[in-house]
């Protein structure tokens, strides 16, 4: 379990603030952000390399505020490995066991067999590829057994074959050791596929924390919306058009330039209106379900994969999705005229 | 190759040779004048033999008073952030720049019998000037600034995250320098120590002036030159010159073979 209580830092002219965070046992979480918003120094703090100025930090239920590095049963992954290049691959996973004896070995050997670097635990850390040398980091770290695994970035230098292969043989690791992990990452992809919470940062600060599901669903602000890739965010205002019902929200009508849409609101003024590009119905004539059409030209048809994303201009620019079956199926080439159809529930005001 | 690139390797190839010769040439030219059939004579002479082994020694005792009292301060000029951090590291070059007989007037002042630091020191059984301690002073003066600014870089070249790792894999901050930061520093530091060492080797103006008696070798070469001329001062000075290039020379090989 990881928890931080109103934890203040200063590091140099950087200041992390008010944070407040739980990871339960055995979670995984993800603090996603930009570069500079302080993840890094999030997780120097929780390992104990830099102490709050003010706050409390709990990990395994014990209050280690005050604890050292040394003493807070803590791994540590950086992004760029950090090996003890002077120790081969076995001395380095050996590193926090405490001297050779048999059960270390055996530890050792376990540790190398799960994430499949056996066969390299003689050699000197030169000689070893990325891919490997992040593996035997993520073994030297999980070795001493320690309740609380934080990684900075792991799979950022990673092609994506091997970061692929790394994040199962992790997903199994943490499953096996039944350890709480904290992982920073710049990519809210990243957290839909691994993570059980995320928190996403700016400036020093959470802006917001959940399931990455009801995060990217629901994003608090307009830099959570963009963040988490919601496609389309655009700043204008809403006016009401008609009155609150009993749970206070009220129809209302969304502009931003020469863009119209009817929403759902509940409250009036400048605010920002997030079009997930799923949700944006493409077509060659107007749906007649839906109370928002919108005529949009063709720009740009990116295909990745199954899914093509469609960049179109409806006076912004927007992007929306279908699949490639069916953007094949209506023929769509850049300069066509379609419309695109949305729900004024869908559409999302932050 | 275009013409301007190999009028610029041509350039370079003859200013660094120039530099080559005026380093090589007034050494073997020395060696030439000297003979080998000195060097023999030399090693004959005792008065020789006991100034270089007192050389060594000093200068041996002199960088290891410098890692002693100089690695702890070179570690904090690295990695710690203190007030007072720029002039401390002005202070610790400070004597770089003080011509040497300078820096022996200044010693002896400050360790001679009648200031407080050298007559307390006196009192207790240790004389500083014109004893070997003295010499090894002067050495320690001249010498330790190449030593700290040799470590500092050493220990700037590891990267501190490597201490904080160990420190989450268990270390307490001494275990995490020794078994960590001191390993990957230490061919930094072997070779800061040696150019300490061979610098103190090579001192003359400060120890002249704090110890001429006992004499260590480049004091002894002096004495003969001023007594009796070029023959007198060339067989001590080849073989003060063949034995610090050998200690020199065999340390270095030892410290590639370890890094192979």
């Amino acid at each position: 379990m990881i928890r931080l209580e109103l934890v203040t830092v200063r590091a140099g002219a950087f200041t992390l603030r008010d944070i407040s965070i739980e990871v339960p046992a055995g979670g995984y979480a993800l603090l996603i952000g930009p570069t500079g918003a302080g993840k890094t120094t999030l997780l120097e703090t929780i390992a104990g390399h830099q102490a709050p100025l003010t706050g409390r930090v709990w990990l395994h239920g014990e209050e280690v505020t005050a604890l050292p590095p040394e003493r807070r049963a803590v791994g540590f992954v950086y992004q760029d490995h950090l090996l003890f290049p002077h120790l081969s691959v076995a001395e380095n996973i050996g590193y926090g066991l405490g001297g050779r004896t048999t059960d270390n070995e055996r530890r050792t050997l376990e540790l190398a067999e799960l994430l499949g670097i056996a066969h390299l635990l003689g050699r000197e850390i030169a000689r070893l590829s990325g891919g490997e040398r992040q593996r035997v980091a993520l073994a030297r770290a999980l070795a001493p057994r320690p309740s609380v695994l934080l990684l900075d970035e792991p799979f950022a230098s990673l092609d994506p074959a091997t970061r692929n292969g790394l994040r199962r043989s992790l997903l199994e690791l943490q499953r096996r050791e039944r350890v709480t992990i904290l992982q920073v990452s710049h990519d809210f992809d990243e957290a839909l596929r691994l993570g059980d919470l995320v928190a996403v940062m700016a400036d020093g600060g959470i802006l917001q924390q959940g399931p990455p599901e009801e995060v990217f669903r629901r994003p608090n602000s307009a830099f959570v919306a963009q963040f988490t890739g919601a496609g389309n965010v655009l700043a204008g205002e809403v006016s009401a058009l008609g009155v609150a019902e009993e749970d206070g929200r009220f129809l209302a009508r969304f502009t931003s330039g020469p863009l119209a849409l009817d929403v759902v609101a509940e409250r009036t003024g400048p605010c920002h209106a997030v079009l997930r590009p799923e949700d944006l119905l493409v077509s060659r004539e107007p749906l007649p379900a839906g109370r928002n059409h919108l005529t949009a030209t063709i720009e740009r048809l990116e295909r990745v994969g199954p899914v093509t994303y469609i960049h179109c201009d409806v006076g912004r620019p927007v992007v929306a999705t279908v699949t490639t079956q069916g953007a094949e199926g209506m023929a769509l080439t850049p300069g066509d005229r379609v419309s695109l159809t949305i729900k004024a529930t869908a559409v999302l005001l932050v | 190759m275009p013409p301007r690139a190999t009028a610029t390797r041509l350039l370079i190839a003859g200013t660094s040779a120039l530099l080559m010769l005026f380093i090589v040439g007034p050494l073997l030219r020395l060696v030439l004048e000297a003979g080998p059939m000195s060097l023999g004579r030399a090693f004959a002479d005792g008065e020789v033999r006991a100034s270089i082994l007192l050389t060594l020694g000093c200068a041996t005792a002199a960088t290891l008073l410098g890692l002693l009292l100089g690695l702890p301060l070179a570690w904090a000029l690295a990695r710690r952030h203190f007030p007072g951090k720029r002039l401390v590291q002005g202070l610790v070059d400070l004597p770089v720049v003080v011509p040497h007989p300078v820096a022996g007037i200044a010693l002896l002042l400050f360790l001679g019998r009648r200031s407080a630091l050298g007559g307390t020191l006196a009192e207790l059984g240790l004389e500083i000037v014109n004893h070997v301690p003295g010499i090894v002073a002067a050495m320690a003066f001249v010498s330790i600034p190449i030593l700290v600014s040799g470590a500092r870089e050493a220990f700037l070249g590891v990267d501190p995250r490597l201490e904080k790792v160990a420190r989450t894999l268990g270390d307490a901050p001494m275990t995490a320098f020794r078994r960590v930061t001191l390993p990957l520093a230490r061919r930094g530091i072997i070779a800061a120590s040696l150019l300490a060492w061979a610098r103190a080797v090579s001192e003359f103006g400060a120890v002249v002036i704090l110890t001429y008696n006992p004499k260590v070798a480049s004091v002894l070469i002096f004495d003969r030159f001023t007594t009796d001329g070029l023959p007198g001062a060339l067989p001590a000075a080849l073989a003060l010159l063949l034995v610090a290039l050998g200690v020199f020379l065999v340390v270095r090989l030892l410290q590639r073979g370890e890094g192979r």
